[in-house]
């Protein structure tokens, strides 16, 4: 028989079931309230798929217009995000039609594990690829054809030294937050204005939200945001002439079977640079998706350095056209007058040092000197100034200092000096070492760029401007961002008198008795400087540098060639042919 | 007249709060149901599962009514059969069952599914109620509970071999409710719960490779986030994403995107926490506690030893639902294919827990009969 006790055990059964319905609220209220944010951003994470749109690049225009580097539709064959781990089956199907490594395609999923967009396997995939992927899009679950802007250099080699190059963004460059912004598989400028401009260029990446459901389906699209294109470039290079010296360099190089030139054309009232060249040279299409192995190796295994822009990385002796430098100091300094007549009988007398093709010209005077090219004379005005006074004012025309051109890169150059040769070769200063930096040999290195800097300096009777490459940073629509005005860096500490001097012994060089007669036959008056750079390692380079018209200058032209030997001889054909192209007919001139 | 005077007595003395509590968690559980299925989207057979449950919630208000007619005693002499019937039908499941996720638990008659193992929680509770009140003036001792542990233990390995650990907790639920009541001794509740964690790790091998796994995964949810551990995460996520007031009906994007799976059967409740909220989840708890309630007041009001038994059995069986089906999908209980009374989409479980509750009132009807006379 139940006893008495059941309704107090029905109380204890009431009371459990109390207790169970209080508990189970609670953790309702647990999940609900104080939980409640998190699993609504689980909730939230779980049904939406954010997909990136990447910003077009900028486009970068030549200074009339002409676009050099715009952006092409490519196809991107990716995977998307999954909760589950891959199959390996669908890993291995991926692996046989990308014909790529079934280990390659787990590493890339293992370095973008963080993150929230597709995984990206091919960039760039070529439309049999793409159509593979498609027919047989139903038994690669997951697997996305996305469409986004790939980076299209429209003359491939043309003026790529200037231009750069983009690729994805290095483990390292992501490890070091050196774009803060960016994620693995992302696109930066590598190189070049795409790496100088990288910011203005790379705009702002749009993006859009899915809902989707729990097989990756879009049931709908929540929000977009449109991608914000790149600003643009307007460049002060002009296509047309950087192809002119670049076939004139190209067809020289052949000539002489030499490897390895710069050419600078340069806008010496402005500092804008109209060509730059830098031989050997590759293919900035190579780089937008990723290198090939083949075309790397071409590059790698190239002894002369494709990738470094020679005009603002290559140093080299300035040879005799330091003797720019050395001449209006020894004017300004009065140490010598114009119509002093020095004794170059091949050799100098404190000295043994001579003409480099041994030749003794008598008795010149400062314009002979400078426009013959005279050794003797030189070593003359460097003893005479000493090596402090003629380092004051190789500093003054710009040596031993990046020029500030718009480029990563630049090399400072060298200016010889007693300090200098003391600390790396812990030996004391000659005189005979004062002879050589006089005449631009020994220790003093400078870039080509440098060597425009200086010329231009010469040629603006004394105003040194800073080279750069881009005149103007627009936006989409065309509307100015930035407007870069001429930069005045310094000027010259000579007399107009002396520049008079100097700039009549330069045109003196591209007359009949001059160094550089070649370029009479030009229709226009050039003043010029040939110049020698010797080189331990093999024959010299051969430096050219010209400006004109020579009384009123609108171009400076600066060509070296490595290992060309005789400046007048290597060079000067170069810049013959620029010159030959920019002043052929008043009406097709190019630039101003 | 006789009839007209029948009803008109049945109809005073109802218990409108119990009848109350049941329809209402049926209504929310029907809509919940169309939610879970999408009944909002149109498809050729959206509404499928909702006319299922609104038919069978239909007729079995009709049975309901029309057994409160008959009197709950006249259960007694059907116990034997029963049980016996019980067991036929759960080997049934053994020998000729439709397996569904790992597991024996259908029996395909005509277009419908039927799943003895739902009616076997109520045979049990009928066919123990009755054995025990047949044996309730000898027990004392734990020797004399030998012959209803037995009693209960036949069904439950059956079930249990299914497998359906579920059903099979369930039995012990009923069991455990009917010892409670009969004044099983505390010093051998003590000991029973002593050997039980002892020989635990026989329970351990005796369990299926599927079963030890979700207790390793209700340790330890993050074991298998997209296995088996997914349910109970994409469940929980469901629950908590629901915040005070819900996301509304039709809106929750965990039930409606398909990311919670088994949302219009065992994890019904999730739907219920996604889409109404901290609100909504403890209305139907209070629901659920309303019905216990009245179920206790039942048990007490009973006027023989056959009507409490039975209640007790009811209440129990309802209470452990709710405990483990909330807490599985809550993610403190592990996860067993427990439905959720009255809300959980089943026409075999819907049936069950209708009879059940239409047992309730019987009780509670017949029981004040006496007492009028």
């Amino acid at each position: 028989m139940l006893n008495k006790d059941y309704a107090y055990r029905l109380e204890i059964m009431m009371f459990t079931a109390i207790a169970i319905v209080c508990v189970l609220i609670g953790r309702m209220a647990y999940l609900q309230i104080f939980r409640g944010d998190y699993y609504s951003k689980r909730a939230e994470g779980n049904r939406t798929r954010y997909t990136r749109i990447i910003a077009p690049r900028g486009i970068i225009y030549d200074c009339n217009g002409e676009e050099l580097v715009n952006n092409k539709p490519g196809f991107i064959i990716a995977l998307a995000r999954s909760n589950t781990k891959y199959k390996p089956e669908l890993l291995k199907r991926l692996s046989m039609l990308l014909k790529m490594p079934q280990e390659q395609i787990e590493k890339i999923i293992e370095t973008n594990k963080d993150g929230n967009e597709p995984i990206r396997l091919i960039r760039d995939a070529s439309p049999e690829l793409v159509t593979k992927v498609e027919e047989n899009i139903m038994y690669l679950p997951g697997v996305l054809i996305e469409v986004q802007p790939v980076r299209n250099y429209l003359n491939n080699e043309l003026a790529v030294h200037a231009l750069g190059y983009v690729g994805e963004v290095s483990e390292y460059e992501i490890t070091e937050k050196v774009y803060p912004d960016l994620k693995a598989g992302d696109i930066v400028g590598k190189f070049g204005l795409e790496n100088f401009y990288d910011s203005y260029l790379r705009g702002t990446d749009g993006s859009y939200r899915e809902e989707i459901d729990v097989n990756g389906r879009a049931v709908q699209i929540m929000d977009k945001v449109a991608p914000q294109p790149g600003q643009g470039l307007i460049l002060t290079i002009d296509a047309k002439l950087q192809r002119i010296a670049e076939d004139a360099a190209d067809r020289q190089l052949r000539a002489l079977n030499c490897n390895a030139c710069s050419v600078v054309v340069m806008d010496p009232y402005s500092g804008e640079v109209k060509a730059l060249v830098s031989r050997p040279t590759f293919n900035p299409n190579w780089f937008v998706n990723g290198i090939s192995e083949k075309n790397w190796n071409s590059i790698n295994n190239n002894s002369s350095y494709p990738m470094t822009d020679k005009t603002i990385a290559g140093e080299y002796p300035p040879g005799s056209t330091f003797k720019i430098v050395t001449g209006s100091a020894a004017l300004q300094e009065k140490k010598v007058t114009p119509n002093e007549l020095i004794y170059d009988s091949g050799r100098h007398w404190l000295v043994d040092m001579r003409n480099a093709g041994g030749e003794a010209l008598g008795y010149i005077n400062f314009k002979t000197a400078l426009s013959a090219s005279d050794n003797v004379y030189f070593y003359e005005m460097g003893n005479r100034l000493g090596i402090d006074l003629l380092d004051k004012y190789a500093a003054d025309f710009g040596f031993g200092k990046k020029t500030g051109i718009d480029l990563h890169g630049e090399a400072n150059g060298l200016i010889a000096s007693p300090s200098y040769k003391q600390k790396v070769f812990k030996e004391d200063w000659f005189l005979g070492d004062t002879f050589n930096a006089a005449i631009g040999q020994g220790f003093t290195l400078a870039t080509p760029i440098q060597i425009a800097q200086m010329l231009s300096a010469v040629a603006t009777d004394g105003k040194r401007f800073k080279p750069h490459l881009v005149s103007k940073i627009i936006n989409d629509d065309g509307s100015i961002v930035k407007n870069f005005q001429p930069s005045l860096e310094g000027s010259l500490p000579v007399s107009q008198e002396n520049l008079d001097l100097v700039q009549g012994a330069l045109k003196a060089v591209t007359k009949e008795g001059g160094t550089a007669s070649s370029l009479e036959s030009l229709p226009v008056s050039v003043a010029g400087k040939t110049g020698t750079a010797e080189n331990p390692h093999g024959r010299d380079h051969g430096w050219f540098i010209a400006y004109a018209p020579a009384e009123k200058p609108k171009y400076v032209v600066v060509c070296i060639v490595e290992q060309g030997s005789y400046g007048a001889v290597s060079a000067a054909p170069i810049v013959k042919t620029i010159l030959e192209y920019l002043f052929a007919d008043e009406n097709k001139k190019v630039g101003k | 007249m006789k009839k007209a005077m029948q009803l008109k007595r049945i109809l005073n003395n109802m218990d409108y709060m119990l009848l109350f509590s049941v329809f209402a968690l049926i209504l929310i559980g029907i809509t919940l149901i169309g939610s879970a299925t999408h009944a909002n989207i149109p498809s050729p057979h959206r509404f499928n599962f909702i006319i299922r449950q609104t038919i069978f919630a239909t007729v079995n208000v009709a049975l309901g009514f029309f057994l409160l007619r008959f009197d709950y005693r006249m259960l007694k002499p059907l116990a034997k059969p029963l049980y016996i019937l019980n067991i036929v039908a759960l080997l049934g499941v053994m020998f000729f069952g439709r397996t569904a996720l790992g597991a024996q638990r259908w029996l395909q008659i005509g277009p419908i599914s039927i799943q003895p193992s739902e009616f076997a929680k109520a045979i049990m509770i009928v066919s123990l109620a009755a054995f025990t009140d047949k044996k309730l003036d000898t027990l004392g001792n734990f020797k004399s509970w030998l012959p209803i542990f037995g009693y209960v233990f036949v069904p439950f390995i059956l079930v249990m071999r299914q497998p359906d650990l579920g059903t099979s907790l369930v039995f012990i639920a009923i069991l455990f409710g009917t010892m409670l009541i009969c004044g099983f001794r505390r010093k051998y509740f003590l000991a029973m719960v002593g050997v039980g964690l002892a020989s635990a790790p026989l329970v351990w091998g005796l369990l299926h490779e599927y079963q030890r796994n979700r207790i390793r995964v209700f340790l330890n949810p993050g074991l298998e986030p997209y296995g088996s551990g997914y349910h109970v995460i994409q469940s929980m996520i469901a629950i908590g994403s629901g915040l005070f007031t819900g996301k509304g009906l039709f809106a929750g994007t965990q039930s409606q995107l398909n990311f919670l799976p088994e949302n219009h059967t065992d994890f019904i409740f999730a739907v219920a926490g996604e889409e109404f909220g901290f609100m909504g989840v403890t209305i139907i708890l209070l629901l659920y506690l309303i019905i216990i309630y009245r179920g206790i007041t039942i048990a007490m009001n009973a006027t023989d030893n056959f009507g409490t038994l039975l209640a007790v059995g009811i209440v129990s069986m309802f209470t452990f639902h709710v405990l483990v089906n909330v807490g599985m999908t809550s993610g403190i209980m592990p996860v067993t294919g427990v439905p959720l009374p009255f809300l959980s989409y089943g026409v075999s479980s819907l049936t069950t827990n209708m009879l059940m509750v239409a047992l309730l009132l019987d009780i509670d009807l017949h029981g004040q009969k006496l007492r009028f006379n």
